[in-house]
């Protein structure tokens, strides 16, 4: 029971999963012709991006998304709502866009002024119903991806040993 | 956490928690001074006038490529105050572990007492315990006067029998020790825990040697399949499980050796391994738990009672896993070699011509037994044959349309 909770607990995405996420995420950067698009989970790590993102620090966005995120679930049900699917942060140039994934992850959607936030409102509907219907195929999937090599851990803590020599 | 195949990237959420003022935000400032410049991202605080946490301080470290998964650290803190208690929760979310920061002096002890309950309330409403969690307590402040000696820290605080670690965070001292103990709770876990890795450790307890001797500081690679690589210690770690489960001897060696020759046969049997996976992906060929379930099961009817397998896994040093991923490549095997070859069933009938012919060419082998007495033998002598040269059509026509190189400087 344990362990079966701590499993649940990870958010596995398989290499085909994966390949298809990216596709779909191509697809609506060019449709929707935003920016960047960013994939994250609810816990604050970061999927994927697509789109031209250089300048973002990712990992803190991804973080900070998922937090904000969360707060507004309190905000929601304070209103007597489960929670809000759709957020929109509105800037001097560029706006941000975050929509729900099913029920783990996010779509961040950074755009500028070559698109409206009707478009992005529209395009991303349709992507989320897409990606939620993989995270759904693939939560019920076994698939023989190559487990982690043995003695990941143990590599794991050299590499710390090493990065924090005192 | 989040494993990421398709990145190949495994990413871990440690939680700094603890009262207010108690110097959270200070270990992880100690941390950020202490990485190296190319492994760390920005620190990121949202504080409030006061200069005390609001939401949560975060941030990323990135160990980079280990045994061929990038691997990242997240570290959050949480805003102490009573007020923040939703925002603690929310921070929560989805921890690895968790990392108690107290603070030693003997007026805080309720403070402590009252932010380690709200923790446990908190993991409560996510359905989780921190007895379970990796979790570790910091007794920072202990250069302070008024610092309770740590036995009666650990008396009143600490009912968990928690690992815990002296700290003075403001001048550095005991931060990394703290971080390092806590990453490696996490990281045991998924030694032992991922579905995929060794999970038979108390059945095989001569497992340890079996692992790939020392890796280079970069993983060398031994093969590549169009984009994908094979690095060389899970070539080395495929090689062992082969010879296991092809054993003809009940005990196995604890390491393998391999001859040069041999290594090359093998390499080339992963290397189908790997276009067949490709190819199986190519065509969305997936494989269902039922079709895994009739593959284990067939495998299980030769033991009379489970004990006897699992006595035999144990024996051949395999874990159950293995036996899935071979059953998974045979299923895909099926799969595939169904669409690729046309008019499979007329390839597998036999006629009596035949199986005479195959009889008398082969007739040593049957050792002067009568026609009729091998017959069955004889016919599923011939299957086999078949099978090996479909195997072998279809694998040639898999290599052509891949591009495979293979670096014998590294087996």
């Amino acid at each position: 029971m344990k362990d079966e909770k701590l499993k649940d607990r990870r958010l596995v995405y398989y290499k085909d999963d994966f390949d298809q996420i990216e596709k779909l995420l191509d697809e609506y950067v060019k449709l929707s012709n935003a920016r960047c698009v960013f994939l994250i989970d609810k816990e604050g790590h970061l999927v994927t991006q697509r789109g031209i993102s250089q300048t973002f620090n990712a990992a803190t966005l991804s973080a900070l998304v998922a937090g904000a995120f969360a707060a507004t679930k309190e905000m929601a049900r304070l209103l007597g709502e489960t929670e809000f699917s759709v957020m929109f942060h509105q800037g001097r140039k560029d706006n941000i866009h975050l929509s729900l994934v099913g029920d783990r992850a996010i779509n961040a959607t950074v755009f500028d002024e070559k698109t409206t936030v009707g478009m992005v409102n529209l395009y991303s509907k349709e992507l989320t119903a897409k990606l939620a219907k993989i995270f759904e195929i693939a939560a019920k999937k076994i698939t023989s991806e190559p487990a982690f090599e043995t003695g990941y851990g143990d590599s794991v803590k050299d590499r710390l040993d090493d990065m924090f020599k005192e | 956490m989040q494993i990421n195949y398709g990145k190949r990237e495994v990413s871990c959420k440690l939680v700094y928690y603890g009262p207010g003022m108690s110097g959270k935000t200070t270990n992880l400032e100690v941390v950020h001074q202490r990485v190296p410049e190319k492994s760390k991202g920005d620190l990121t605080s949202i504080a409030t006038e006061g200069d005390r946490t609001l939401f949560f301080d975060f941030l990323p470290i990135d160990l980079g490529q280990v045994r061929g998964m990038t691997t990242k650290f997240q570290l959050y803190t949480v805003p102490g105050q009573i007020y923040y208690a939703s925002t603690r929760k929310l921070v929560l979310q989805g921890a690895d572990g968790v990392i108690f920061v107290a603070d030693s002096q003997a007026e805080k002890i309720k403070e402590n007492i009252e932010s380690l309950t709200d923790l446990q309330q908190n993991l409560d409403e996510y359905g989780l315990k921190l007895e379970e969690m990796p979790f570790v307590i910091q007794w920072n402040k202990r250069d302070l006067p008024n610092a309770l000696p740590i036995e009666e820290l650990e008396k009143q605080i600490n009912t968990f029998r928690a690992p815990t670690v002296p700290a003075v965070a403001a001048t550095g001292e005991g931060v990394l020790a703290t971080l390092k103990l806590a990453a490696s709770l996490v990281l045991d876990r998924l030694n032992t825990k991922e579905p995929g890795a060794a999970t038979k450790k108390a059945a095989a307890p001569a497992e340890k040697p079996a692992e790939a001797p020392p890796a280079e500081k970069k993983e060398a690679v031994v093969a590549k399949i169009n984009a994908d690589q094979i690095s060389r210690s899970y070539f080395t770690q495929y090689c062992q499980v082969q010879y296991r489960l092809g054993a003809r001897t009940e005990e196995v060696d604890d390491f393998k050796k391999f001859s040069m020759d041999e290594k090359k046969r093998l390499l080339e049997s992963l290397i189908n391994h790997g276009l067949l996976l490709q190819d199986a992906k190519k065509r969305s060929i997936v494989v269902s738990k039922e079709e895994l379930e009739v593959q284990l099961k067939e495998f299980a009817r030769r033991f009379k009672t489970k004990e006897e397998m699992d006595a035999h896994l144990a024996h051949r040093k395999l874990s159950l896993d293995n036996l899935r991923n071979e059953a998974t490549k045979n299923v895909i095997i099926g799969k595939i070699i169904q669409k690729v070859i046309p008019n499979l069933n007329e390839k597998f009938r036999i006629t009596e011509t035949e199986v005479k012919e195959y009889y008398f060419t082969n007739s040593a082998k049957y050792g002067g037994k009568s026609f009729d007495a091998v017959k069955a033998e004889v016919i599923a002598g011939i299957k086999n044959q078949r099978k090996r040269e479909l195997l072998d059509e279809m694998f040639k026509a898999l290599r052509r349309e891949s591009s495979i190189t293979i670096f014998e400087e590294n087996l």
